[in-house]
């Protein structure tokens, strides 16, 4: 596509290639577990990997199609609950009971954007905000179903990959489920990377700066919101599944609506509209209160204040920074997410 | 009257409009309406300030919904069609105030026009396969175009809320051309625009017409409106006060009372 490339408006400067991006990130995820053997950090980087999970399907909805979702951790939660009350009350597969946690939630958000459709701003947060709070409602009172805050014990690990009776990959290993996860995430990443460099990319943005500027182009506006909930809810309730069955537990408190402000501030540090953002985002808010462990609950005042700092200084989050700092070395100027 | 006039005529309308009203609260913005504009046609609405011309644009495009009153384009009944929709009918638009996509490129603004347009399988969008590379060359080449022809080729790769006023008063009329209409909405283009700017437009908005689109202009600026339109239709107070020809228009006693005010009869 020699005339295509003729027409880029940008000048295709970068540090690597996306193939090679994508490379790096195959031998990180692949070294990681290598390089941190003992369980504990074996297990903040499967929390990592889901939190990253979580981000990405917020940024979606937020920072693509520009909907104030405040009730990610339900589309979390109902994930979580579906994928395993059909494994443990009905004796479903894992991946059929996987699939079955992302199709409810993903139908969760599709039914939330009603909302959206009709509400913006602010009303559509609270909304979203009386969303979360209903659904974690129903699974602490919903006792014949989910046992309340007594909880769900003993959920096994993804079953493991045998191959003529020889086990080759067992998900009780935890490194073999941190590559689970973040291989899942990093699929997850490129199909988002491939749909946001694709016409939809505009159309979203479109939505998100001007509703009636995105009529007048023949957008219809209410069904792309439709679309992006359903994505962004999906992979929110594929996270809900993986963080089930890894945790072994399942307790109401887990979904919160005080985790949907984790994940917004995961998105909102790392930079909205982006994607590479809100992955170093999720990685930073899971990474930096372990470090801080004996802070305790000061968790949430370093998630405020990790918060008030890049609204203040750089409401783009780290990935202004990182761009601000990449053309200042003379590297790549075209902005992450644009076509 | 010209063969050209007589052949405008001889055509059925492309839009029509029967009757139109539409109030908010008490005001009465637009009140009862009616009006015909021929195929390939300039057809401009002129008025005060005030005089409902912007919301009759708004009722023309989907913006609003008329409370009485109906919308035919190309003899098909639209009244209730909602804006999106009518895009794919080929009725397109500007706007007054300025909407562009600010942090998007010149570029990018002007593809997302395209949006009706794009011919890619689904399951492309994901694998960004051949049909999906066609589309994409496609639309950068026609996007070219369009921003040489409002003269802003060498702006593409610019954020278009860096463009000067006159620019994004351009780029609103590339995204708009974008969607491929047959009939084209512009809303006060040579607002804010100066005098070498308002004859390039007025250029442009012939070639338009000879590219067989059918544009309707609201504007102030008369000057623009009497060199460009076949037809003119003034409002005053939501109603139509007049209609005819450029020469007609300037004539009349009851538009000159209008814009001066009512003591000159």
């Amino acid at each position: 596509m020699s005339d295509a490339a003729a027409l880029m408006p940008f000048p295709a400067r970068r540090l690597l290639s996306r193939k090679a991006w994508y490379l790096l990130a195959v031998v990180v995820i692949a070294a990681l577990p290598l390089v941190l053997q003992d369980s504990y950090w074996r297990t903040n980087l499967t929390v990592c990997a889901i939190n990253v999970l979580l981000a990405l399907g917020l940024d979606f909805i937020l920072g693509y199609a520009g909907q104030l979702n405040l009730g990610h951790s339900a589309f979390y939660g109902l994930g979580a609950y579906v994928s395993t009350l059909l494994i443990v009350k009905l004796g479903v597969p894992f991946w059929l009971a996987f699939a079955g946690g992302v199709a409810f939630s993903g139908v969760a958000g599709m039914a939330l954007s009603l909302f959206a459709v009709r509400l913006r701003g602010h009303y559509l947060a609270i909304a979203s905000l009386g969303f979360a709070v209903i659904t974690y409602q129903i699974l602490l009172n919903w006792i014949s179903l989910t046992q309340g805050p007594l909880g769900i014990y003993a959920i096994p690990p993804p079953p493991a990959l045998t191959i003529a009776g020889v086990t080759l990959v067992d998900f009780h290993n935890l490194a073999a489920f941190f590559y689970l996860v973040a291989g899942f995430t990093l699929l997850v990443y490129f199909l988002l990377q491939q749909l946001v460099r694709s016409p939809i990319g505009e159309t979203l943005t479109a939505i998100r700066e001007d509703d009636v500027s995105a009529a007048s182009l023949g957008i219809n506006a209410a069904a792309w919101k439709v679309f992006a909930f359903g994505v962004g809810a999906a992979i929110g309730g594929a996270a809900g599944c993986f963080y089930a069955c890894f945790v072994g537990t399942l307790v109401p408190d887990a979904f919160v609506i005080t985790e949907s402000f984790s994940i917004l501030s995961m998105v909102i540090v790392g930079g909205m509209g982006t994607l590479t953002g809100p992955v170093f985002g999720a990685i930073l808010l899971t990474l930096l209160p372990e470090l801080l462990r004996n802070v305790g609950d000061l968790r949430l005042v370093v998630y405020g204040a990790a918060l008030t700092f890049v609204v203040l200084f750089m409401p783009g989050g780290l990935a202004q920074a990182a761009k601000y700092l990449g053309s200042k070395l003379g590297l790549r100027s075209k902005p992450e997410g644009a076509a | 009257m010209t063969a050209a006039a007589q052949s405008l005529a001889a055509t059925p309308p492309l839009f029509q409009a029967k009757g139109l009203s539409k109030s908010f609260g008490g005001v009465r913005a637009v009140r009862e309406i009616s009006f015909e504009i021929p195929a390939n046609a300039v057809f401009a609405v002129i008025g005060p300030n005030g005089a409902g011309k912007s919301t009759l644009l708004n009722l023309m495009s989907g913006v609003y919904q008329p409370d009485a009153g109906t919308v035919l384009f190309d003899g098909q009944n639209i009244s209730r069609t909602s804006a999106h929709r009518r895009v794919r009918r080929g009725i397109a638009r500007t706007f007054q105030k300025i909407r562009l996509f600010k942090q998007l490129s010149v570029l990018d603004n002007v593809i997302a026009g395209f949006h009706v347009h794009h011919r890619i399988p689904a399951w492309q969008y994901l694998t960004h396969g051949a049909a999906f590379q066609r589309d994409q060359s496609q639309c950068r080449t026609e996007a070219k175009r369009l921003l040489d022809f409002v003269g802003l080729a060498d702006r593409m790769g610019t954020e278009a809320g860096a463009l000067s006023y006159g620019e994004q008063r351009m780029l609103e009329l590339a995204r708009a051309l974008a969607t491929r209409p047959r009939l084209l909405l512009i809303d006060e283009p040579a607002a804010g625009l100066n005098t070498a700017e308002v004859d390039t437009l007025l250029a442009r908005i012939q070639s338009l017409r000879q590219d067989g689109i059918t544009v309707v202009v609201v504007e102030h600026n008369m000057d623009l409106v009497m060199n460009v339109a076949d037809r003119i239709m003034v409002m005053d107070y939501g109603q139509h006060l007049f209609a005819g020809t450029p020469s007609e228009v300037q004539k009349s006693p009851a538009v000159i009372a209008a814009y001066l005010g009512g003591e000159l009869s």
